[in-house]
């Protein structure tokens, strides 16, 4: 199989769990249960992305993402703007690095 | 309406730039080395748009992994854009099949994290076009650059940027949790179980039943009203 074969392949793999639910969405039936099950996807999805992950930006130095979300996480509690918080924990990593 | 919706989604999306063009070079110079030409190269971060399992298919290209394995460990790594998807398409049931179908495409971790935490009255499909404009732009404009330059982005920066979607989730998941100790000890817990679960399975497996696994704990542990997303 060439690489645009198998690139059809991944998009298609790719797309159907994506598109799925926006095809049968109302066939879908969400009791309160569920809305309520639904409503904690984000916090579990993101705590899932971040953990343990974060930890092994650079799986040679820890303590570089560790302090990225630490710098992150004081940031984000004092309820600064995304995009100050994602500049702050790169910045914070550079001075790391070049350390 | 529809043209504030999507600005709003525009400008929510930006902090996604920065995590996503050194992560579009990263591919788009190991797409190269896998000996994928430059219209495959960019092919892929158009038809696919999915970072992590772009990243992943041209190591095992690399690697010497047959078609099979690629296109099964793809699906694996992106079912979980499964359950991300069912969550925004519940909030948006008014909207025509056909725009639902498009904005599917770019469901990622990303917009599905931005669209969650959004506004009740933005969680729109213009919202999430707007935002998905940034991020698919970015992430194609990313790899259209590395793969014509081999990018010569300062190592340091390149690795130091490593951080920002991980800051980009901190940023959004913080916030939200605000005073509620009950939802950071579901957001710990979370990513305990996720810690767990990666001895026995396979991270993309451990990252869907820690999702799923956390939802339903949250159902124990948090027994207040039923919530619109985030807000």
């Amino acid at each position: 199989m060439n690489h645009f074969w198998l690139i059809v392949c991944m998009a298609l793999v790719t797309f159907v769990p994506r598109a799925l639910p926006a095809a049968f969405i109302e066939q879908m039936r969400f009791n309160r249960t569920m809305e309520r099950f639904l409503s904690y996807l984000p916090y579990t999805a993101m705590a899932a992305l971040i953990f343990p992950a974060v930890f092994y930006v650079d799986p040679n130095r820890l303590e570089i993402g560790m302090i990225g979300a630490l710098v992150a996480l004081v940031l984000a509690w004092r309820k600064m703007s995304v995009i100050v918080v994602v500049m702050a924990a790169v910045f914070s990593n550079v001075l790391l690095y070049l350390w | 309406m529809r043209k504030e919706h999507f600005f709003a989604g525009v400008k929510a999306a930006l902090p996604v730039i920065v995590g996503y063009v050194p992560v579009a070079f990263a591919y788009a110079i190991l797409a190269g080395e896998a000996g994928l030409s430059l219209r495959d190269n960019v092919l892929m971060s158009v038809m696919v748009f999915a970072g992590a399992s772009q990243i992943m298919a041209t190591g095992m290209v690399i690697q010497g992994a047959s078609a099979v394995a690629i296109v099964a460990a793809t699906f694996l790594l992106n079912l979980r854009h499964f359950i991300m998807s069912t969550y925004v398409m519940h909030h948006l049931k008014e909207t025509p099949v056909g725009l639902r179908l498009l904005a599917a495409f770019g469901v990622t971790d990303e917009s599905f994290a931005l669209f969650s935490v959004a506004k009740a009255e933005y969680r729109s499909v213009w919202y999430l076009y707007g935002m998905v404009m940034v991020t698919y732009l970015s992430w194609v404009g990313g790899t259209i650059v590395g793969a014509l330059t081999s990018a010569i982005m300062p190592t340091v920066l390149s690795n130091a940027m490593g951080i920002a979607l991980y800051a980009m989730f901190i940023g959004l998941l913080v916030p939200n949790i605000g005073r509620e100790s009950r939802v950071a000890l579901l957001v710990l817990a979370t990513g305990l179980i996720n810690v767990l679960l990666m001895q026995m399975m396979a991270s993309s497996w451990a990252m869907i039943a820690a999702t799923l696994l956390g939802a339903a704990l949250g159902l124990v542990i948090i027994d207040d009203e039923p919530k619109e997303g985030l807000e």
